[in-house]
């Protein structure tokens, strides 16, 4: 304690034993540690409590009125607080406080806590047969671009040994992950077993790409089905579908393949004109002709000089 | 090796404590100390208790059979306490996804 006996009873040097006493219980009322959580409700008490024990004493108090002591008075013994060994671990006094009889918690609560007497005598207990859920077990899992769109099969090896088939289901999207309900790590007891989350990454394909449930293709044509148009084989990721290339497409030009993407998405196909590997004297003349009386301005829409 | 406290040992170190008073907290069964050899043993938990007890009886002057009852009610509130602090300290070192669905099951039953 520090500081003056008096103030932290609230009273004056003027006081009557009997005030004195008066005091101090009214705080230890409020304020006790053991029954008031609030730090700043300790401190009082704890000054109180010093103050009192410095000025019950009659003798002691005259003393120190007269400045033989100081406020320290003599020295005491540590007072103990019953909360700091309550709330312990294995404290002798633990008492249950009401899930030991509830139907759906009780074995949780003894799970985690144990059992405890729920009052009077015979503490401690006997532990009920311990039940616990298996461990979930996370694996991440490469599929080809393929098998995502497709479905299909997947084996993957387990932390216990041997290995599992998993199905890919059709359409798996880059990042989405499968729940396998029981296939995680065995329960004790009447615990069932875990799940096992697999997410799944899908490596990327050379040609297709996939934005949801639509797939993008680029194809290539030649010189002639772009002038020409006609009917081209073009992949999904079904197998080839005929393509109908408009006469006169330019690169660039994009055509719907309703209903061949993934799960009732389309396949967007996206033409590039590519030049035949060289350019023979047959169609540098007949391009030359061609363009003395049929020369066009393809960037006369562009918005920039060139 | 915990160390016990002989009955005598108890009556001097808590000033508040006179052997008529120990006797009523022991009839009542408020205060269990350990049979030894030597006769009744305290544990610190049990002076501790018997300062709190001390300080009840003085501040409210209760009759036996109501102290029994508050002692009970403050055992299982520091028994929920240490508990509540146990398993809270095992959620903060759950990660964000494990508290945050604590979180939301605990504001839905809770309010």
């Amino acid at each position: 304690m520090a500081g003056d006996p008096y103030a932290a009873l609230g009273l004056t040097k003027s006081a009557s034993d009997a005030e004195i006493k008066k005091a101090y219980r009214r705080i230890a009322k409020t304020d006790h540690p053991d029954l008031n959580p609030d730090p700043a409700a300790a401190e009082r008490f704890k000054a109180a409590s010093a103050a009192y024990d410095l000025l019950k004493d009659p003798e002691q108090r005259r003393r120190f009125d007269a400045g033989e002591i100081d406020e320290q008075g003599q020295e005491r013994p540590q007072r103990r607080y019953y909360r700091d060994h309550a709330e312990a671990a294995g404290n002798p006094y633990a008492q249950g406080y009401g899930f030991d009889g509830d139907p759906d918690l009780s074995d949780v609560f003894a799970d985690l806590f144990g059992r405890r007497g729920t009052g009077g005598f015979g503490q401690g207990g006997t532990r009920r047969d311990f039940h616990m859920r298996g461990q979930d077990y996370r694996f991440s899992l490469e599929v080809d671009f393929m098998t995502a769109a497709r479905g299909g099969k997947a084996r993957i090896t387990l932390p216990e040994g041997g290995d599992l088939e998993v199905t890919i289901p059709k359409g798996v999207r880059d990042g989405q992950t499968i729940r396998l309900k029981g296939k995680g790590g065995a329960g004790m007891g009447q615990g069932g077993a875990g799940d096992a989350y697999l997410t799944i990454s899908v490596a990327p394909h050379p040609e297709f790409r996939r934005e949801g449930d639509d797939i993008f293709l680029t194809l290539p044509i030649s010189l002639d089905e772009a002038v020409l148009g006609g009917k081209v084989a073009a992949p999904t990721v079904d197998g080839p579908v005929n393509l109908t290339i408009p006469k006169g497409a330019s690169s660039g030009r994009r055509l719907r393949l309703r209903g061949r993407g993934i799960n009732g998405g389309d396949q967007q196909v996206e033409l590039k004109i590519v030049m035949p590997p060289k350019i023979d004297d047959d169609l540098a003349t007949f391009i030359e002709t061609w363009r003395r009386d049929h020369g066009y301005d393809p960037r006369a829409g562009m918005k920039v000089g060139g | 090796m915990t160390r016990f406290y002989s009955e005598t040992e108890v009556v001097a170190l808590i000033d508040e404590l006179t052997p008529p008073r120990l006797q009523t907290y022991l009839r009542a069964h408020i205060v269990r100390p350990v049979p030894t050899p030597a006769g009744p043993g305290y544990r610190e938990a049990d002076l501790a208790r018997l300062q709190l007890l001390c300080d009840l009886s003085d501040s409210y002057d209760l009759p036996e059979d109501t102290l029994r009852m508050v002692m009970s009610l403050i055992d299982q509130l520091n028994t929920a306490r240490g508990d509540m602090r146990a398993l809270m300290q095992a959620v903060a070192a759950e990660p964000d996804e494990v508290r945050i669905r604590i979180h939301h099951s605990v504001r839905h039953s809770r309010g």
